[in-house]
């Protein structure tokens, strides 16, 4: 159990939802009615998590990956079953739960809104009562990493979305936690920004072995980080594995672009035991001229859209 | 892990910087800081050219005499201060609770109540604070109230009593938002109420009394504080109790509160 950072067994979480009636009449039962339906969000879900382990936990839109990231951060309380995090209950004592744990919300900043960064990077190691050595060290090890120099004194207010989800990535880690959920933090960048954020998560849990769990929609964000994807789907969980053995049960399919007559790419996905690539191609041939032809093997972001349009795995 | 324990002096000194820098921050906006301290001047002006006009054509209220009520509207004044400076933030709960935003504030190893209140520390109350003082001593001095340690400690618990009042009940219109859509008007309409608490209490009658003593105690935000220190003589005994009464409509106020954190079940994210 020591190795573990989260240990999940057998969750379950059930939300209780008033069925609402229509129209004013409607409403007015509502006032008193005490017809509840109970809703599933997660369906016995079992995880454990290694301590300096990088995971993705990926789900489409509302899958319950939210609902599990409340749960283990101690927000929320499952309705059954047990969570362990860093060997603790989190629920049960919130506030203890939080000293080892960070959270960062990709479009959702937690800093001082006006205070500049440096500022709130003091506030915070005051709050986790950091020791004054392992700060110095902290920042020195941001300074390795990152340019923190243009962003360091300037007011989170004024920062640009980039720096900003830096700036709360970086303050995620300040108190050294054992585990950071990471939630979308690259949605809405540039791409060289979205590269310069996945190097600091990549170098952060290299440094201080931190574990990390990443939930995302871009697939760039799970080749760049993560070894182990976790699969979450109407609150069960679906997969749970190497990124490559999944990639390994889709082997046979290839993704062939091809660069038509007017220079637009045209993009298919073809399974190899059912479609020969050639026949395809000769198809095609027979519409319009090609003027190049790549042949890759199937994406991860492919691979995902299998599996959330339900092809068994 | 050892554990860390979080006392009262850990609390007041992560206060104390935040506000430090809080106020760095809004004195280096400098038009904004000039322009609502001339707001917040006018605003408290025109409340007193009110109660003037007032009483020029009242002089006397229910047996109250004008100093007496200018000893009253200072006496507010001053006791809606804390509420003002220190739990402004109630105003933006509703807002961050819909937008879920606020689950921002679950995620700190301390409590949540007071992390979120100390994020807004609104200057304007100090005006405020500035010009009831003002009032309160201009009044003292004509009632010819004696100043001693003992009138002076009064006056001091009375008006901290006061405010817990006052801050009980922000609290709770507040916390409202947990669970009603349209808490904006819950807080309208509480801090509507506070003009009341201007106002001897005795005007009231019958059902309003019953019902601003103890449904909504804005009786408590002046009236039955003042009493003390106005008419020693002949103390009510619900005076006496009030400072009692306030924690305890202070701490329901927090245990709502917090009750509305936990209900919460954050689905705006």
């Amino acid at each position: 159990m020591e190795d573990q950072a989260l240990v999940m067994k057998n969750v379950c979480k059930d939300f209780k939802v008033l069925n609402r009636h229509e129209g004013l009449k409607g409403s007015i039962q509502d006032l008193f009615s005490r017809d509840y339906k109970t809703i599933s969000a997660v369906k016995d879900v079992s995880l454990e998590v290694a301590r300096g382990e990088i995971i993705g936990y990926l789900g489409p839109n509302g899958a319950g990956k939210s609902t599990t990231i409340k749960m283990m951060t101690g927000v929320l309380e499952p309705t059954s079953g047990e969570i362990l995090v860093n060997g603790k209950v989190p629920y049960k004592n919130r506030t203890e739960n939080c000293e080892n744990i960070g959270v960062v919300f990709g479009q959702r900043s937690q800093l001082w809104w006006s205070l500049p960064l440096i500022e709130s990077f003091k506030l915070l190691r005051d709050l986790y009562m950091v020791p004054q050595q392992q700060y110095e060290d902290m920042i020195e090890l941001y300074r390795s990493l990152v340019d923190i120099e243009p962003i360091i004194n300037k007011p989170v207010r004024q920062m640009s979305l980039g720096q900003r989800t830096l700036s709360d990535i970086l303050a995620a880690f300040i108190h050294n936690p054992a585990i950071v959920f990471l939630d979308e933090p690259t949605i809405g960048l540039d791409v060289s920004m979205k590269d310069k954020i996945r190097a600091l998560i990549k170098g952060l849990n290299k440094e201080k072995n931190t574990t990390v769990i990443l939930t995302t929609h871009d697939m760039g964000d799970v080749d760049a980080l993560c070894r182990r994807i976790v699969i979450i789907d109407k609150g069960m969980k679906i997969y749970d594995n190497d990124i490559e053995h999944l990639k390994g049960y889709f082997g046979s399919y290839r993704t062939l672009h091809m660069k038509l007559a007017d220079d637009t790419w045209e993009q298919m996905l073809i399974d190899e035991k059912t479609t020969d690539v050639m026949q395809v191609i000769t198809e095609k041939q027979k519409v319009t001229k090609i003027k190049d032809i790549r042949l890759e093997e199937i994406s991860t972001e492919e691979v995902i859209k299998k599996i959330y349009e339900g092809e068994a795995v | 892990m050892e554990k860390k324990t979080r006392g009262f002096s850990f609390y007041a000194d992560i206060y104390r910087k935040i506000l430090v820098q809080d106020l760095k921050t809004k004195m280096s906006y400098r038009a904004d800081f000039i322009i609502s301290t001339i707001g917040m001047i006018m605003v408290n002006l025109s409340g007193f050219v009110t109660f003037l006009i007032l009483f020029r054509n009242f002089p006397t209220i229910n047996g109250w005499d004008y100093y007496h009520m200018l000893f009253l509207y200072g006496f507010s004044l001053v006791a809606l201060t804390p509420v003002q400076c220190f739990f402004d933030n109630n105003w933006n709960l509703r807002f961050m609770v819909t937008s879920g935003d606020f689950i921002k504030y679950c995620f700190r190893p301390v409590n949540v109540f007071f992390y979120f209140m100390s994020e807004v520390f609104d200057v304007k109350g100090l005006g405020q604070l500035a010009f009831g003082i003002g009032t309160l001593i201009y009044a003292w001095a004509h009632i010819g109230i004696p100043v001693t340690a003992l009138t002076i400690g009064k006056l001091l618990v009375f008006l901290l009593t006061a405010s817990l009042f006052m801050i009980a009940l922000m609290n709770a219109a507040a916390a409202t938002c947990f669970w009603i859509r349209n808490s904006g008007y819950v807080m309208v309409i509480m801090f509507r109420f506070k003009d009341f608490a201007k106002y001897p209490s005795s005007i009231f009658s019958g059902i309003f009394k019953f019902l601003f003593t103890f449904i909504i105690p804005i009786a408590f935000i002046a009236y039955y504080p003042s009493l003390v220190i106005l008419d020693p003589d002949n103390v009510p005994l619900l005076s006496w109790l009030s400072p009692f009464i306030g924690i305890l409509f202070f701490w329901l106020s927090y245990k709502f509160w917090m009750l509305g954190v936990r209900k919460y079940d954050f689905t705006g994210s």
